[in-house]
Formats: C-alpha cells, sequence, structure tokens
C-alpha cells in the first residue's frame, strides 16, 4: 500500500492540478468543442461509406451481397458524393467549429470569426486551380492546419480589438453592419501574413501550407500507433478518473486531432483499397480499452448485478444499462472507484490489458483497423463493429475482452464486496440494538 | 417556479440525475425545472437559471464557472461524488435548494 499511497500523492497533488489546468484552458477546450461540432458530419459521412463498400467480398454468392455490390460500382459515384461532402471535407467544420468556440470562450462574436478562420484555411489549402478548390487537405490531412489557422484568426482579431485597431462606426450604425466594417482589418491582414507565407513555403518547398504542418506532426502522429503511447494516454486518463477529474474528456480533447488525422488517413486509403494505415483510432480507444467506459467497468456493473451487498446490487441495477452504453460514471463516483485502493489496480489493469490484446489482434490482422467514427455512447460490441466497416471479428474479441475483464475484476470486486458485506451486517446489528432499544418502553 | 442546471462533460450522465431529482421535486409537488447540458455551453443556459450544479468529474472547472456565474449573480457549486454516483435524487434536490437566492 505504501507504493500505493505514494503514486495517489503524486496524481494528486502533481499531475490532477496541471490536468485539470490543462482541461480548462482555452484554446484546448476550444479544440474539443470545436471537434464535437464537426462530430455528426464526420460520423455520419463515414457511415454513407459503408455503402459504396459492401462488406462482402468481391466473388460473394450471396444473392443480397451480389445485388448491393453491383449496385453500389454501377453507382459508385453518386453515393460517395455525401462522403465527400461531409468526412471528406470535415476540416472545413473544424475550422468553424474551433474558431467559433474559442471566440465565444473570449465573449467574441462567433460568426465573424468562424468565418474569418474558414477563409485563412482555404487560403493555405485550398488554392484555387481551373476554378476548383481542391479538396485533398481538407480531410484528415488538413486538420492539425485547420486549427492552428482557427486559434491564428480568433487571436489576431481579440489582438485588434484589444489594441483598438479597428473601423469604428458611429453609434448610428446598426450593430451587424458595424461588425462587418469591424473585420475589414482582419481579413486584410490574413491576406498580407498567410498568403505570402503561404508562397514562400510553395516556392521553396514546393509544398502547400498543410503539407509542411502535416511533416512538423508527423512523429507525433506515427508514435501514436505504437503500444506505449497508447498505454500511456489511457493511464493519464485512469490516474485522473481516480484522482475524480474527468480524465478521458481531458485525453480525448488533446488526442481529438490525432483521432480525426489518424481515421482520415485510414478512410482514405479505405477508399483508394490501399492497406490502412493507423492502429490508434477513436473506435480502437473506446469500444477495445473502454469497453463501458473509462476502467472497462461493464465488467464490474455486471458483477455487482449478481452481488450479495445491497450497496452494489442497486448499484450495478442502476448502471449496468448505462455501462452498455459507455457511460460510468455511477460506478465510478458510487461505488465508489474514486480513491477507493481495493479497486485501484482493475481500473488501470483491466484497460491496460485491452490495449494490449487488441493491439496484438490488430497487429495480427485478426480485426481490421477503423474507418469509421462512431459516437462513443454506441455499445462497444457494435460500435466496434461499426468502426472497421461493420466486420465480425471486432465482435467476437469485445466479447473475449469482456470476459478478461470480469476476471481481472472479480478478484477485486470479492475483496470490495465482503468489506461492504460486513460494513452493512454491522449497520443492521447496530440498527436492530437500536430498535430494541426503542421499543423497550412500549413492552416495559 | 424553482430551475435548476446541472452540468458535466457531455450532460449525459447528469441527465440520469435529473430524472430522479425530477421525481423527487415531483413527489414534494414542487414546480420545477431541472436541466442538464454540457459544461462547455455553461455560460448560454446559466442566465436561463437560479442554480447550477456541477457533476464531480468537472469539479476542477468550479472556481473558474463561479467567477462566470457570479456575474450573473448565480449561485454555483459541485455535488458530492457519492450522492452524485448513487444517483441520490432527493439529495441533490435538497443541495440545490438550500444554494436558491432566498
Amino acid at each position: 500500500m505504501k507504493l500505493y499511497d505514494k503514486l495517489m500523492n503524486v496524481v494528486e497533488n502533481k499531475i490532477a492540478p496541471v490536468a485539470a489546468k490543462v482541461g480548462a484552458q482555452i484554446h484546448v477546450r476550444a479544440m474539443r468543442d470545436g471537434f464535437i461540432t464537426a462530430m455528426p458530419f464526420i460520423i455520419v459521412g463515414s457511415f454513407i461509406l459503408i455503402f459504396a463498400f459492401p462488406p462482402f467480398a468481391e466473388d460473394t454468392t450471396n444473392a443480397f451481397g451480389r445485388a448491393w455490390l453491383d449496385f453500389a460500382t454501377e453507382n459508385f459515384d453518386a453515393i460517395m458524393m455525401p462522403y465527400n461532402m461531409s468526412m471528406g471535407i470535415m476540416t472545413i467544420f473544424v475550422s468553424l467549429g474551433v474558431a467559433y468556440s474559442l471566440a465565444r470562450a473570449y465573449m467574441m462574436d462567433g460568426i465573424t470569426c468562424a468565418c474569418l478562420s474558414l477563409m485563412s484555411f482555404l487560403l493555405i489549402c485550398a488554392p484555387v486551380t481551373d476554378g476548383a478548390l481542391p479538396a485533398n487537405h481538407m480531410g484528415g490531412t488538413g486538420i492539425f492546419t485547420a486549427v492552428l489557422s482557427a486559434f491564428f484568426a480568433v487571436e489576431l482579431v481579440r489582438f485588434l480589438q484589444k489594441h483598438n485597431i479597428t473601423i469604428k462606426m458611429p453609434e448610428q450604425v446598426p450593430p451587424a453592419i458595424a461588425r462587418c466594417f469591424e473585420m475589414l482589418i482582419p481579413v486584410l491582414i490574413v491576406f498580407m501574413t498567410l498568403y505570402p507565407l503561404s508562397l514562400f513555403v510553395q516556392s521553396q518547398f514546393d509544398m502547400l501550407i498543410p503539407d509542411a504542418v502535416m511533416q512538423m506532426f508527423k512523429p507525433l502522429v506515427s508514435a501514436s500507433n505504437t503500444l506505449p503511447a497508447i498505454i500511456g494516454a489511457l493511464l493519464l486518463s485512469q490516474l485522473l478518473w481516480f484522482a475524480g477529474i474527468h480524465g478521458a474528456a481531458i485525453v480525448v480533447g488533446l488526442l481529438s486531432p490525432i483521432f480525426l488525422t489518424n481515421i482520415g488517413a485510414n478512410t482514405a486509403a479505405f477508399v483508394a483499397g490501399e492497406p490502412i494505415p493507423n492502429i490508434f483510432t477513436q473506435p480502437f480507444w473506446d469500444f477495445y480499452i473502454f469497453i463501458g467506459g473509462s476502467g472497462a467497468t461493464l465488467a464490474l456493473a455486471i458483477l455487482m448485478v449478481f452481488s450479495r451487498s445491497v450497496h452494489l446490487r442497486s448499484l450495478g441495477r442502476m448502471s449496468a444499462v448505462p455501462g452498455f452504453f459507455q457511460i460510468n460514471e455511477p460506478i465510478i463516483f458510487g461505488a465508489p472507484i474514486v480513491m477507493n485502493p481495493m479497486l485501484f489496480v482493475p481500473f488501470v489493469f483491466a484497460p491496460i490489458v485491452n490495449a494490449v490484446i487488441a493491439f496484438t489482434a490488430v497487429k495480427m490482422g485478426f480485426v481490421g483497423m477503423g474507418v469509421a467514427t462512431t459516437p462513443w455512447t454506441t455499445p462497444a460490441i457494435i460500435g466496434a463493429s461499426w468502426g472497421t466497416g461493420w466486420t465480425f471479428a471486432p465482435v467476437l474479441l469485445v466479447v473475449g475482452l469482456l470476459i478478461i475483464d470480469l476476471l481481472i475484476y472479480l478478484p477485486f470486486f470479492k475483496m470490495f464486496e465482503k468489506q461492504l458485506l460486513e460494513d452493512e451486517k454491522k449497520v443492521s446489528a447496530d440498527q436492530e440494538k437500536q430498535d430494541v432499544v426503542e421499543g423497550t418502553p412500549a413492552t416495559a | 417556479m424553482k430551475k435548476i442546471l446541472l452540468c458535466c462533460s457531455a450532460g449525459m450522465s447528469t441527465s440520469m440525475l435529473v430524472q430522479k431529482m425530477v421525481k423527487a421535486a415531483e413527489e414534494r409537488g414542487m414546480d420545477c425545472k431541472i436541466e442538464a447540458h454540457p459544461v462547455s455551453a455553461f455560460e448560454e443556459y446559466i442566465q436561463e437559471y437560479d442554480v447550477c450544479l456541477l457533476g464531480p468529474q468537472v469539479r476542477f472547472q468550479l472556481e473558474e464557472l463561479r467567477k462566470t456565474a457570479s456575474q450573473y449573480g448565480k449561485q454555483i457549486d459541485a455535488i458530492s461524488p457519492m450522492a452524485y454516483g448513487m444517483m441520490k435524487g432527493e439529495e441533490v434536490l435538497d443541495q440545490a435548494l438550500s444554494l436558491m437566492p432566498k
């Protein structure tokens, strides 16, 4: 327990305050909220992909599969259009969403800042050629650039407002029109700064800014696909949760650009019929590592349903269904898991074991890599299949992992249950004694 | 009518608690409006409500949100982890009512 105390000390006094600061930091929050804005487009867009690529082999004899395959081949472009206009240009939504959230956090006008951000992004990522905007950086490869240009646009407007460098209209002018004039200078400055930079990068390195930005972030992205990085991220999330802080929101907030970049590259490879490159995607994180929510607590919820302890049984009944949909705060705070040494080991250990096994399974080709972003509240068993384009092997993997989680949680759960049972027995014994005492006058 | 706002990370698990609180309020015959929203939308909603309670998992934002809340003259506090975990609607409702302007 000494090591445990030491570890908890470090988490509580060192990691938690820093993480809380990071999680509440205005740019991190804007990024997280901006990605949430883009999520519905990404989820539905990647869902549509499946209609263009039916989950059947080319030589299938299944009549339904055959008909679907033929239909998909014939109408490929038409089916792909909604995908191209949602998932395919997801950075546009990110650019708007991040800038809007950041502007709102600064109490500035959201829509004008979002527009300025979009213009900055398009200026450096999609220079018009032959009357068309090239869309090749509007998918996963443009994510980091979209975030950076959104920050740049909003901070620029903020800086100018702070120093009163703006075209002031007389008070009689309606606010909407005054706002429009206020934006003239920022727009001009974006043209005068980002555009020359873009031209410079193009002439010197023969690439666009998003390519250069991708080069910069490449080490981070490729590191994200290694087991130590995945375990590191999940460990941080778990330790924060254990200290009672929403670790997942903070860690996923920071990981979201990587998730989107990875899934974007995976989908692009999937569409092009090339090998899929990235292991670490949102469905991997949500549905293999955290079955039932942070800490893979679905297993614990199931054990609780059958507990002899009243407290655990009622909590289990209440939280098994939400747990199925990946929501587990009731268990985390109710059991409680927070600051509970008896459940510390499985809470941290079960997700790590899940990650190692799932990583190996992906490496060995037993399950495919994520090609679709899914709502995180999808039950793991469905989400895992959905994330890989509706294949079956992930279902088996999730069931296997759940059984392993049950075995990991079982001994610790028993230990905790035993303690609770003793407490409950003591309480009810006290209660009986009390009843006897209170009952005495009546019988006497 | 008493208006209570609950906030957590995505407004998901708090909405379970909201159901319990609404039930508790109904049993007492109280006229209440209780809703859960993500903490990121805090500022949009706080103006419409009398008090706000935070889920313990976003407690770390309490001090910062309190500043905003006080700008609008509203009270804010965090829900105790145990009451939250056990989804004790009665207890949390009492906590909210105790914060209400007299």
